[in-house]
């Protein structure tokens, strides 16, 4: 093998390969998640059009996957990697919606209904920091169940209190609307009309690209969402791997021995809250910013904390970016088995699909194929998704993510490339032939 | 030169008095080792000094540079930022790291790098290097990539060590670094105490009374909480106070001498 005239240019390119190794998976995973808005428009206008609409996601509903997906990510930001289970963090979630609601009407005192949506992302991420401070320190001095319990505690009382302050709105029982802005929530460069885009689904642009394809509304939005959701993500995923993110996993492991060597464990458990409490509150901006309206279940009701718990736990508890996949999962099982209108589904494409002949024909003491269809399958979606959750908390107990991280001895990132080339034939035997 | 003190340490439990008015020095230079019949207060009197217990009465002082720093009240992630090191009697590790990243994760906490949230771990390399350099030490560079809660028992309680070496700890305190070590391992953990006795101060807590002899160049006796012989390995010995107590009439034979030739060849 020849040496190369520059050892420099040398180092520099193994380095850049390696860097490019290293991030191989996260552009193909980001590849795959960009193309997705086209692989469904082509999907769906192919011959196999019903079984596309039935088994794939609408693009409205991977915009829901993204925003609550980076929601369900600081919640494994700081359950996953401390240990302490954030049982109220839908609080961060709420504060963050209802600050864009409440400002674009008018609400929010020193903030102009017109305030950039990017800047009041950014708000609603210091809004939920403040809030997690305060409840952290009181918190923190509770571990295992009880903290759990405490965090339930005070995002209960914020439910409570968000459900009768009539200031929020005329009826905020029933959530409050945006009316006070007509025009949508812009992401992009604030200020720069070309460099921003609307979200949401009525008041979203639509976008021309290269002049040959238009985006509609629904896929501008899962773009300039998805854009927020990636930024977020690499920057918890850069704490993740820092210092102060060993730290956190160093309390999660032993938390005694932790202290015993010199780490002030509460600080760290605090600031791990409070991180993971700006990213809640950004999600929960991005969701009122694409829906343009809260209400006090969607926003602090702890089942909204649950829903986030199922992703970690089907992504994989303590992965980062699993919860994402696992509530991929759950929003595609859900819609898959929904009613008719809701995106398609199993219910839907069985009564289309099969002949007026087979839904007649009877099956079981009078039951035709078609009643036992509606029976198992019409508004049972959540039957079936407490089912799969009850098998992956007992058959795959580190979720999607943890079990594939587990096969390949570490990350994706790193694993994957490792795995692809021990199956690729020996260049260098090869060579010698 | 003393590196710790106790004055009239004392913690009671209720009615009950586990550590009575201790008074114990510990030079720089120093391998003690603290003894005792089980229930005589030795991991009690280890939790008071490094803060994870309060005392009831009495002090705990640590040399600095030039001074006694009072740590009575201090919490242990203090003790362990001033220099008091500690292992544990019940193996008390991050079970799921790696072996690398236990010492590491101790090497980070003595640094000012902990609280770094942006920069990768991989580029603070002193620490990465501190702890390959106490894994080999403790000899357990090889292991290095595997996950702690894989070992053998007889290297977690290695790794046990390595852990409370990270940092560069003034005053090293040892509790049973050889509890449930098999007799043929023992040699290993024997030859890794007198090492690190060579440049920390080290106040161990030991059961094995052949180790306590061989390592130790002074020897405090617990009874009860209160401290009844606190003087060389031959004078402890021949005690009749301590014999009593706890001893049950231990001589000193063969077998240590052969264990002296055989750590020396085992560190050369």
């Amino acid at each position: 093998m020849a040496i190369s005239p520059s050892d420099s240019a040398d180092l520099t390119a193994s380095l850049l390969l390696s860097y490019a190794r290293d991030h191989v998976v996260h552009l193909l995973v980001i590849a795959v998640l960009a193309a997705y808005p086209g692989i469904y428009a082509i999907a769906v206008n192919s011959p196999l059009s019903a079984q596309a609409v039935a088994v794939l996601p609408r693009v409205e509903t991977m915009v829901a996957v993204l925003y609550f997906g980076l929601f369900a990510i600081s919640f494994d930001f700081v359950s996953g990697y401390t240990g302490y289970l954030s049982f109220g963090h839908t609080m961060f979630y709420g504060a963050g919606a209802y600050l864009v609601v409440l400002t674009a009407n008018g609400k929010i005192p020193f903030l102009s209904a017109s305030t950039p949506f990017v800047l009041l992302l950014v708000l609603c991420g210091l809004l939920a920091v403040i809030l997690a401070l305060l409840v952290g320190v009181v918190s923190f001095r509770l571990s295992g169940v009880y903290f759990a319990m405490i965090t339930l505690g005070f995002s209960q009382v914020l439910y409570v209190f968000v459900r009768d302050w009539n200031y929020l709105g005329s009826n905020p029982r029933d959530g409050v609307a945006v009316t006070g802005r007509t025009a949508g929530f812009e992401i992009g460069i604030p200020g720069v009309d070309s460099a921003s885009l609307a979200i949401g689904q009525l008041t979203g642009d639509t976008a021309e690209l290269l002049g040959v394809v238009t985006l509609t509304t629904a896929e501008v939005s899962y773009y300039m969402v998805g854009l927020v959701v990636l930024i977020c993500y690499f920057a918890m995923q850069r704490v993740i791997h820092s210092p102060f993110g060993r730290t956190l996993i160093a309390i999660r492991e032993n938390e005694e021995r932790a202290r015993a060597i010199g780490y002030n464990t509460f600080y760290y458990k605090l600031g791990a809250f409070a991180i993971s409490a700006f990213f809640a509150g950004t999600a929960g901006g991005l969701f009122a910013g694409y829906r343009r309206s809260v209400t006090p279940e969607s926003g602090f009701y702890f089942l909204t904390t649950g829903d986030a718990l199922l992703a970690s736990i089907i992504g994989g508890f303590g992965t980062l970016a699993g919860p994402l996949y696992g509530h991929l999962f759950d929003e595609s099982v859900r819609e898959f088995l929904s009613k008719a209108g809701s995106g398609g589904g199993l219910l839907p494409y069985l009564r289309s699909n099969l002949g007026q002949g087979t839904l007649e024909t009877v099956i079981y003491n009078g039951m035709t194929i078609g009643e036992s269809i509606d029976v198992f399958l019409n508004g049972r979606a959540a039957l079936y998704v407490g089912i799969v959750f009850v098998l992956f908390v007992l058959y795959v107990p580190n979720g999607l993510l943890g079990t594939v991280r587990g096969r390949l001895n570490g990350t994706v990132a790193k694993g994957f490339p490792m795995w692809f080339r021990q199956r690729l034939p020996d260049r260098d035997s090869d060579q010698s032939r | 030169m003393m590196m710790l003190r106790t004055r009239g340490l004392t913690k009671q439990f209720g009615g009950l008095t586990a550590v009575d008015g201790v008074d114990i020095d510990l030079a720089a230079d120093e391998c003690c080792s603290l003894i005792g019949p089980n229930g005589a207060g030795k991991t009690t009197f280890f939790d008071l000094l490094t803060g994870k217990l309060t005392p009831t009465a009495g002090t705990v002082e640590l040399w600095g540079e030039d001074d006694w720093i009072d740590i009575t009240h201090t919490p242990p992630h203090r003790t362990a930022e001033v220099g008091l090191h500690r292992s544990y009697q019940i193996t008390n590790l991050f079970n799921k790291n790696t072996v690398r990243e236990n010492v590491r994760i101790a090497a980070q906490a003595a640094g000012d790098d902990a609280m770094n949230c942006w920069h990768n771990t991989g580029a603070f390399e002193e620490y990465i290097t501190e702890a390959e350099a106490i894994l080999d030490r403790v000899g357990l560079a090889e292991d290095a990539d595997e996950s702690a809660g894989s070992l053998s028992h007889g290297a977690k309680r290695q790794l046990e060590i390595a852990v409370a070496l990270a940092g560069d700890p003034d005053v090293l305190l040892l509790d049973e670094p050889n509890a449930g070590v098999s007799s043929e391992s023992v040699e290993d953990i024997v030859a890794l105490i007198e090492d690190v006795a060579t440049d920390h101060a080290v106040l161990l807590v030991e059961h094995n009374m052949d180790i306590v002899m061989t390592v130790s160049d002074r020897i405090v006796v617990l009874n009860q909480g209160a401290v009844i012989a606190d003087d060389e390995p031959a004078a402890v010995r021949s005690d009749e106070t301590v014999q009593q107590a706890y001893l049950g009439g231990y001589e000193r034979g063969d077998v240590d001498d052969d264990r002296t030739g055989e750590t020396a060849g085992g560190r050369a």
